[in-house]
């Protein structure tokens, strides 16, 4: 198992190496801004841009600026400067991402807990109405545009421009290491929001493997051998049939931690995807290198943890 | 050369025509002084909250301030200027000097007071602003680590002023302080905008002590914005310490602004109600525009116009929490006079004629978003009723709002097309690729379709389509559909010689965008720059306005106008000086 893990983890630096490669040639490659003009703003004068050019690095060969930037992300763990206001990318990211951690963890232990439930109790009950209700509103969510559902629940329950005024509105974040409290109902609509085409994907999911695997012969055995639905279902069925669950999840936090755009936009909270979208609109590439390999990172490293966990989950898989 | 006011890309902006415009009456040619007929009386205290999509300020240093967000949040607020500007007036207050400059030596000397007395904020609390403090701030603007926009435009009559950015801050022998109150400027020919004190009313007079600033220029990139002092009635909370902490500031997300405690009311003329200024970026426009118009305390931010149903439901319920004013900007396209067909006046006249601005301004809003253009100067500055007004210099080619095809088509007979429809290759159009510049340039394109003229239109992200098409001649972009520009101040120099003169073609960040460059027209437009009467040189640029727009290098069709909404309880003063957006020192809760 060891061997495995360093072995992937090996794989992980090749992989944001590659990232990193792709990302910077796609920058040039496609017709982006001339960072250099935009920081000189408006009627610059040519020498102005030229030393801004100089001040970036901007005037050297492509190779040698990628050489540069590698140099100092690997030797001092440096991603540069924002083109746009000379802040570190480093720091920026580190401030973001608690937010952005908040959002996407919350968020996924409310699909889980909703997706697994309902899609259990669906698959259990199948054709009832609860069953019907349960997958009829999960196409529903998995329909509803994030945008369109987070500004539907501000409209409908954040307590300034809400009808029924219960919980906190747009841009009222705070930090948890500032107050927990504040923190977590801040956080209470956006991760709902965020949380409901998931929760809605993961029941449906959950329902049909589950289906299939209580109609196996090894769950009529344990029936057979007398064992309580109850404990048939949580300790045979749902276990083998959360497989692709976990898979899901794994990579679904990984790339909700790289930033989730649409609900960061609507609720005005200040993390990782906000970053990430205002950094392409204004061509600021060292922002734009910060936040693609940090989403990176959290994706093949979710992919790792995830099929670390399968070894846990399913007495079949063994790495050697 | 303010840079209008920049949209957020997520909120799709466009309005619906709604409301009239409130640009009507033309005023442009006052250059009156006096607070002007808007109250400007508030109560004292509370806390105010502006909601901002974008970002907010791209720098904390005051000689990098050039755009109307800076203005706003930063520039008023937190920092006094050697003239600054009333919210009505278009003529500069003296805000640090004492009085306007004593011109001497045949306009080559001018001599300017400063007041005594003014503090620094902590830490240098004890340190007052002397003339060397402002002859230093205006020396940093020509230095690369200070990265200012403007200096070289506005400041290269100074005797000794640099032609290119110096590596560290130098002296200018013709920026003197012979004392602590007296600040002398040496010219190299009379310069009109420094004379009527227009141009000394920008962030480059901000004093910078540099005692205390040497040591943070000393660097690639000037690191004085994060350790500055203020000398205005706010300052960034925390930054008492001499470096900006996170309480008061936080990039793209947050801005807290507390009062200053060396500012003396008695000095200034801002009566700076407020006790708290909070920003807070990154909201949704939608969200942000509700939350204002029905929550407490709370101001618009950076964005132009509330969405569509937002506004329309706005005007309809609280009216009064609106206010709509002309920005002092514009919105045109150009046609690249280097490039067929546009070359051929008679054509450019043509699709001056069959452009329909009526629809172009509808795919912005309709009326509530500003007056359609029949010249390039807009309203409020010297020079626009000398151009015309609103009704403009007279051209055929502008009479019809709608368009006027078969005119258009008399134009193209003109230019050698005997059917009177363009017959020539497809036209390179680059635009915008977010609402609602994008309506437009479709809209535009539809039109030109009407006299044969196929645009091949790329839409591109606004900053690309800047910096790598229009602005770049190189790229031989005929047609730019969706530019505008924004007054620095109330002189038409600022509108007219950056957009026409040819001497500012350059290989990059070209905003003669229509590569416009017509000698005769050079030399009308640099001299005009020398003259300080300012009767005559509102005749001059307005004279220089009537022909431009016969030239028909660009096709003006909207002057801009500001939406700003509030609270209930906020009682919002806009600053005519910054394209009415919020003058904050002004504003106050009711």
């Amino acid at each position: 198992m060891t061997t495995y893990i360093v072995r992937r983890l090996l794989w992980v630096i090749v992989l944001l190496f590659l990232v990193s490669a792709i990302t910077f040639v796609i920058f040039f490659a496609l017709p982006s801004a001339d960072p250099a003009q935009l920081r000189a703003g408006r009627q610059p004068n040519p020498q102005l841009v030229e030393a801004i050019r100089h001040k970036l690095g901007l005037d050297k060969s492509l190779p040698v600026q990628y050489y540069r930037y590698m140099k100092g992300l690997v030797l001092h763990f440096d991603f540069g400067y924002s083109y746009q206001n000379n802040i570190s990318v480093k720091q920026q990211i580190f401030d973001r991402l608690p937010a952005t951690a908040s959002l996407a963890v919350g968020a996924a232990v409310v699909w889980l807990v909703i997706g697994i439930s309902v899609g259990t109790i669906s698959a259990i009950k199948r054709r009832s109405l609860f069953d019907r209700v349960a997958m009829g509103g999960a196409l529903v969510g998995i329909s509803a545009p994030v945008y369109w559902l987070g500004l539907l629940s501000l409209y409908l329950f954040a307590n300034d421009i809400g009808k029924i005024k219960i919980f906190p509105g747009s841009g009222s974040y705070v930090p948890l290491s500032e107050d927990p409290t504040k923190w977590f109902t801040s956080l209470i609509l956006p991760w709902f929001v965020l949380a409901a085409s998931f929760a809605a994907f993961y029941a449906r999911l959950l329902r049909g493997n589950l289906i299939e695997v209580m109609s196996e012969d090894y769950i009529r055995t344990a029936r057979a051998k007398g064992l309580r639905e109850r404990r048939v279902v949580l300790r045979h069925g749902i276990r083998s049939a959360i497989t692709p669950i976990v898979t899901a999840a794994g990579l679904d936090i990984g790339i909700l931690l790289g930033g989730a755009i649409l609900t960061e936009s609507v609720f005005n909270i200040p993390g990782i995807g906000r970053l990430a979208y205002d950094s392409i609109q204004q061509s600021d590439l060292p922002m734009i290198q910060g936040t693609v390999l940090l989403g990176a990172f959290f994706i093949v490293m979710m992919n790792l943890v995830v099929d670390v966990a399968y070894a846990f989950i399913d007495p079949r898989v063994r790495y050697s | 050369m303010q840079k209008l006011r920049r949209l957020m890309p997520l909120a799709a902006v466009a309005v619906l025509a709604l409301v009239a415009a409130g640009c009507g009456s033309g005023g442009g040619g006052s250059t009156g002084g006096g607070a002007g007929t808007q109250s400007t009386s508030g109560k004292t205290g509370g806390t105010v909250t502006l909601l901002d999509a974008a970002g907010s300020v791209d720098s904390l240093d005051p000689g990098y301030w050039y755009y109307q967000t800076d203005y706003e949040e930063l520039g008023q607020t937190t920092q006094r200027w050697l003239y600054s500007w009333k919210p009505k007036d278009n003529v500069p207050t003296p805000d640090i000097a004492q009085g306007p400059p004593q011109i001497s030596n045949g306009g080559k000397t001018l001599t300017i007071k400063i007041k005594s007395g003014i503090k620094y904020s902590p830490p240098l609390q004890n340190q007052t602003v002397k003339a060397a403090d402002i002859k230093y701030a205006m020396e940093r603007c020509f230095a690369a680590p200070v990265g200012n926009g403007y200096a070289f435009s506005y400041y290269s009559g100074i005797q000794g002023a640099p032609s290119a950015p110096t590596s560290k801050v130098k002296d200018i022998s013709g920026i003197q302080a012979p004392d602590d109150n007296t600040l002398v400027l040496q010219l190299k020919q009379p310069v009109g905008i420094l004379a009527n004190a227009n141009a000394l009313g920008l962030p480059c007079t901000i004093p910078v002590p540099k005692n205390y600033a040497a040591k943070f220029d000393n660097k690639s990139q000037s690191t004085y914005g994060q350790h500055q002092v203020f000398t205005g009635p706010y300052m960034i909370e925390g930054a008492g310490s001499g470096t900006v902490s996170k309480a008061g500031y936080q990039p793209a997300k947050l801005i807290s602004l507390v009062r200053n405690p060396s500012w003396d009311k008695s000095t200034d003329f801002k009566p700076a109600y407020f006790d708290k200024i909070i920003i807070k970026n990154g909201s949704d426009v939608t969200v942000a525009s509700r939350q204002i118009l029905s929550g407490t305390s709370m101001m618009s931010g950076d964005y132009a116009v509330p969405p569509p149903a937002v506004l329309k439901e706005g005007l309809t319920t609280k009216k009064d929490q609106f206010q709509i004013s002309p920005s002092g900007g514009n919105r045109y396209f150009s046609l690249n006079t280097t490039v067929k067909p546009f070359d051929n006046l008679n054509v450019r006249r043509a699709v001056a004629a069959a452009t329909n601005r009526n629809a172009l301004r509808q795919t912005r809003g309709g009326p509530a978003v500003g007056t359609v253009a029949t010249h390039f100067i807009p309203p409020l500055i010297p020079g626009f009723d000398q151009a015309g007004g609103n009704a403009g210099p007279g051209y055929d080619f502008y009479k019809n709002p709608n368009g006027d095809l078969k005119l258009a088509a008399s134009y193209l007979k003109k230019a050698g097309y005997p059917s009177g429809k363009y017959t020539g290759p497809p036209i390179l159009a680059v635009a915008d690729n977010t609402p609602p510049a994008k309506q437009t340039a479709e809209a535009l394109q539809q039109q030109l379709k009407a006299i044969g003229m196929k645009l091949n239109l790329r839409e591109v992200p606004h900053a690309t389509m800047y910096s790598k098409f229009c602005e770049v001649p190189k790229a031989n972009v005929a047609l730019c559909p969706n530019l505008g520009w924004g007054k620095d101040f109330f002189d038409a120099q600022s509108m007219i010689d950056p957009i026409f003169n040819g001497k500012n073609i350059v290989p990059s960040g070209n905003v003669n965008t229509a590569e416009a460059n017509d000698p005769k027209f050079n030399s009308r437009i640099s001299a005009a720059a020398s003259i300080t009467d300012a009767n005559k040189r509102a005749e001059t640029y307005g004279q220089l306005d009537k022909d431009l727009t016969g030239q028909v290098y660009y096709v003006t069709w909207l002057w801009d106008n500001e939406v700003n909404f509030t609270s209930k309880n906020v009682k919002g003063v806009q600053s005519a000086f910054n394209g009415n957006a919020w003058d904050l020192t002004f504003s106050s809760l009711k």
